[in-house]
């Protein structure tokens, strides 16, 4: 079993989540490569009852029709509630990276529909390929967003079938060969196969009961022919089952999915020979194991590239990455607030709102291709907004109300005698960084600085916690180093 | 829609930025400064999602039209706004009826609307068409954005702020070589830009100084070219600057133009937009390139409400054109109405025949709308047949005027550019420039 040195374990614990204490990492250390991989994708073994208590005293959302208890603002402070207080930040991530594949936004879907397909996400994150792509046709959020409502015999809507395709498993060329993988009749039959996809809903239980149907009078039941003339050719009475089937077994699947993973968890993939390669060894990976996805990423996060230095903060850090890393990384609190009950409640969407501001809206992605990834977080006015959160984070002193904030206490544990340490310490728990002798220089210059620009003496105090410490983390968290993941 | 790591990378590593320190000098003069006759402004609008455009530009008389639409089609009688005012251009259009602030706008010679705008070989994909939108390549949609390109042969150099796209990200037209174009997100609140500034702890205000200089410091180090990494920095360094420049300046604007913001769960972001274009324009005199974008016109299902002159589609139509008259309005109040153009594009139109959830699937071609004093208004190119066996396999219309001859006839005539050194070729000029 190989070992899993600290550095390492902070990169797997910051790309298969969101990063963690020192404490955390060492702990995570101690399993080894495989041991630690294995811990964090078997997450349904971890005992999560801080956060699943924390949820219930903090979210009602037992009527899910209940548009003051489930809203826009609601299910986003739920989710950034799970991501900062879960123990299992790997069903986390694998949802936000389904959630962009998958990329449905509430800025057409009701939120109690974008609530209900993000438990479809997390419950069926790992499991068979197939039975995710199948969740998804039949998911209510997904049938409104991408009009498969409207799709029905004799008036075919193109819209799920094309997307199924372009975004969904194959991507419009093959990511290895550059071969076009469908055509626009393609589009036309699959469309067809997917008519009459719907569902009921009803009112029980004082909540609302969402099921899947195929109205029979609606689909087409005449042959469809797809890929014709490939060696994926099929004809038929063929419906989405069948296209779906078809679909997730295309080694173009494998392949798009392979290399979408590795973009996302490992480093920008290039159309170089070895990192074509690299797309067709994981995408037979997922062939070779009955299209398990729990079976590809945990090939993924043991494999040699994924450790390779080429890996290590080859990504820029999304920004909700950015935004519960810093608080997981340094014992910050995040107190959600509550809606429980009638009358006024005191809840804070503060990291959802920086989130959008950061661009990434979570359940509101651009459309239907998701975010835009490294670069595309990129400009301006997002990098103002990352140091303004740092700066919110930092600045917050009240330890009551809902919000986020850290403690003159929490940071006094980082804060040792000398300047010198106290940045070392600061940058190894947000890290660990190494932006070099320089940057410690300069960071050490700025905590023994007064407000006129004197050199002062860095003393452990009270006050040099609240003001120079503080000021210590908000810079970090502006350093271009802090921004990679 | 993907962009290769390397153009992406060359693009925010870029070595000169537009977002630099606006000199004193131009700050204290900007407003005696803004009637300036040579300055050229120019407002890109996307209305993003595939705008329909037969119910946008209405071909009312034609008779295919209203068999292809039973639901859709608007007929005559129809095609006026709610005060009864008619939105009939000609014998054969007329404007949908949430665009009559438009109409108005035409009718004094200030809207050119180009009949069928498209590209050979057209791609239904949103995400493709946008790109070969943006990038003026209509193979695949790669390398950099048409105006970033202008951008980096024309604005490259110029100091002060010349260039702003106001939305949640930066638009791929604006990707260049050289130049980095910001973007500035609205905020809510009556200082659309307060977050654009870079705060400290208000705890310790004193200690502000000491951290704007560490920040400033720790991010001016050099770095690989082509990093993320460098990108970073040199951008994490423009936003300082650039916030600065812009909070200084916008302060400044005032204006009796009440624009059209609407009110919660109704909000037109255009409004909001362009108003935030215009207070650049008026205080900053060297901001001349702009990107707005308004979205959602993907109406695959219920495009209309309870009646053709409601829902979806009229919404957002009402919202760009009530933008637009604004903003138009609020150039002529600062004397700059002769300096501004504004054009307007999606990526593409919607299928002439409307599908069975009153709504249209992904179309080709469609009109473009320019607008502003500089044009010749009224009616260019030719609209596309809606004969059968004059669509093409899917349906769908055949394109008469080729996008980048409506470019290339804005950066010819009005940005005073090179169109061949950007867009490759010479394209054809389209007329509606003097």
């Amino acid at each position: 079993m190989a070992s899993l040195s600290y550095d390492e374990a902070a990169h797997l614990l910051r790309r298969m989540g969101f990063g963690g204490t020192t404490g955390e990492i060492e702990e995570l250390a101690s399993k080894g490569r495989e041991g630690a991989v294995d811990y964090l994708v078997n997450y349904n073994q971890i005992d999560n009852k801080p956060l699943e208590d924390l949820l219930a005293q903090s979210f009602d959302f037992s009527d899910i029709t209940d548009n003051q208890k489930l809203n826009n603002a609601e299910i986003r402070r739920w989710w950034y509630t799970r991501l900062v207080h879960t123990r299992r930040q790997f069903e986390e991530k694998m949802t936000l990276f389904w959630h962009n594949h998958f990329a449905t936004s509430s800025s057409k879907v009701q939120d109690f529909y974008m609530y209900l397909q993000n438990l479809t996400l997390r419950a069926n994150a790992l499991p068979r390929f197939d039975d995710l792509l199948l969740k998804m046709a039949q998911d209510p959020a997904m049938i409104l967003w991408l009009d498969s409502r409207t799709n029905v015999v004799g008036r075919p809507n193109e819209n799920f079938g094309r997307e199924l395709m372009e975004l969904f498993t194959m991507g419009i060329n093959d990511v290895v060969t550059g071969q076009p993988n469908y055509t626009e009749d393609d589009v036309k039959e699959v469309a067809r196969a997917f008519t009459g996809w719907d569902f009921n809903q009803n009112r029980r239980d004082g909540g609302l009961n969402v099921q899947f149907v195929i109205r029979q009078n609606l689909h087409d039941n005449t042959t469809k022919t797809v890929f014709a003339g490939t060696p994926y050719a099929a004809t038929g009475n063929l419906n989405g089952t069948d296209i779906i089937d078809i679909l997730s077994d295309r080694p173009q699947t494998a392949r798009y999915l392979s290399k979408k993973l590795l973009d996302f968890f490992v480093f920008p993939v290039t159309a170089s020979n070895s990192d074509r390669n690299l797309i067709d060894r994981f995408a037979n990976v997922y062939l070779n194991n009955n299209h398990s996805i729990k079976a590809l990423v945990t090939a993924i996060f043991t494999s040699d590239e994924f450790f390779s230095d080429r890996a290590r903060f080859a990504l820029v850090k999304q920004p909700v990455e950015y935004i519960v890393g810093a608080v997981r990384m340094l014992r910050g609190s995040f107190i959600p607030g509550s809606n429980l009950g009638e009358g006024r409640r005191q809840v804070s969407n503060t990291l959802s709102i920086f989130g959008r501001s950061m661009g990434q809206d979570l359940f509101g992605p651009p459309d239907v291709a998701g975010w835009d990834f490294n670069l595309g977080w990129v400009n301006t006015a997002s990098m103002l907004e990352r140091f303004n959160y740092a700066n919110a984070y930092i600045s917050n002193r009240n330890t009551t109300n809902p919000g986020l904030f850290i403690t003159n206490d929490e940071l006094k544990k980082n804060t040792k005698g000398t300047s010198k340490k106290t940045v070392k310490k600061f940058l190894k728990a947000l890290g660990p960084l190494d932006p070099g002798s320089d940057v410690v220089k300069m960071l050490r210059s700025y905590l023994e600085t007064d407000d006129s620009g004197n050199k002062v003496k860095f003393v452990n105090d009270d006050l040099t916690v609240d003001k120079k410490v503080r000021g210590l983390v908000h810079q970090i968290m502006c350093l271009p180093e802090f921004q990679l993941n | 829609m993907p962009i290769s790591r390397r153009q992406f990378i060359k693009r925010s590593a870029g070595a000169v930025s537009v977002t630099v320190v606006l000199p004193k000098l131009w700050l204290a003069d900007a407003l005696a400064q803004s009637n300036n006759p040579a300055r050229r402004i120019f407002v890109v609008i996307q209305l993003a999602g595939g705008v329909d455009g037969l119910n946008t530009v209405v071909p009312y008389t034609n008779s295919r039209y209203r068999s292809l639409r039973p639901t859709l089609a608007f007929p005559d009688t129809e095609l006026k706004d709610a005060q009864g005012n008619s939105t009939i251009l000609t014998s054969d259009f007329g404007l949908h009826p949430s665009l009559s602030a438009i109409k108005s706008l035409y009718d004094a010679g200030r809207v050119a609307i180009v009949h069928g705008v498209g590209y050979p070989n057209p791609n239904l994909s949103h995400f493709l068409s946008m790109d070969i939108w943006h990038t003026a390549n209509p193979i695949g949609g790669q390398g950099d954005g048409w105006l970033g390109k202008y951008a980096d042969l024309n604005l490259l150099g110029q100091s002060g702020l010349s260039a702003v796209s106001v939305g949640n990200s930066l638009p791929k037209s604006l990707f260049g070589d050289k130049v980095v174009v910001p973007n500035i997100s609205p905020a809510g609140g009556t200082n659309r830009f307060v977050n654009y500034n870079y705060i400290t702890d208000g705890r310790h205000q004193g200690d502000r100084n000491n951290r704007l200089n560490t920040f400033r410091e720790s991010n001016s180090r050099s770095f690989e070219p082509d990093s993320f990494i460098a990108a970073l920095a040199n951008t994490g360094l423009d936003a300082l600057d650039g916030a600065q420049q812009v909070q200084d300046s916008v302060s400044r604007y005032s204006s009796t133009i009440t624009y059209p913001i609407g009110t919660a769960g109704n909000i037109n972001n255009l409004a909001i937009a362009m108003q935030m274009v215009a207070q650049l324009i008026t205080t900053i005199p060297g901001a001349n390139l702009f990107y707005v974008n308004l979205g959602g016109f993907d109406h695959h299902s219920q495009e209309i409400g309870n009646t053709r002159a409601e829902g979806q589609l009229a919404t957002l139509l009402r919202y760009y054109s009530e933008a637009v008259k604004a903003f138009y309005d609020d150039m002529v109040e600062h004397g700059l109405v002769d300096n501004v153009l504004m054009m307007q594009w999606s990526e593409f139109g919607r299928r002439p025949n409307e599908n069975a959830s009153r709504g249209t699937d992904h179309g080709t071609a469609a009109p473009m709308m320019v607008i502003g004093n500089p044009v010749r208004g009224g009616l260019y190119g030719e609209h596309p047949s809606l004969e059968t066996l004059d669509l093409d396999r899917a349906g769908n219309l055949k394109f008469t005027v080729d996008f980048r001859a409506v470019y290339a006839t804005i950066l010819d005539k009005w940005l005073g550019a090179d169109s061949q050194a950007i867009l490759g070729e010479r394209y054809e000029d389209v007329g509606f420039l003097g």
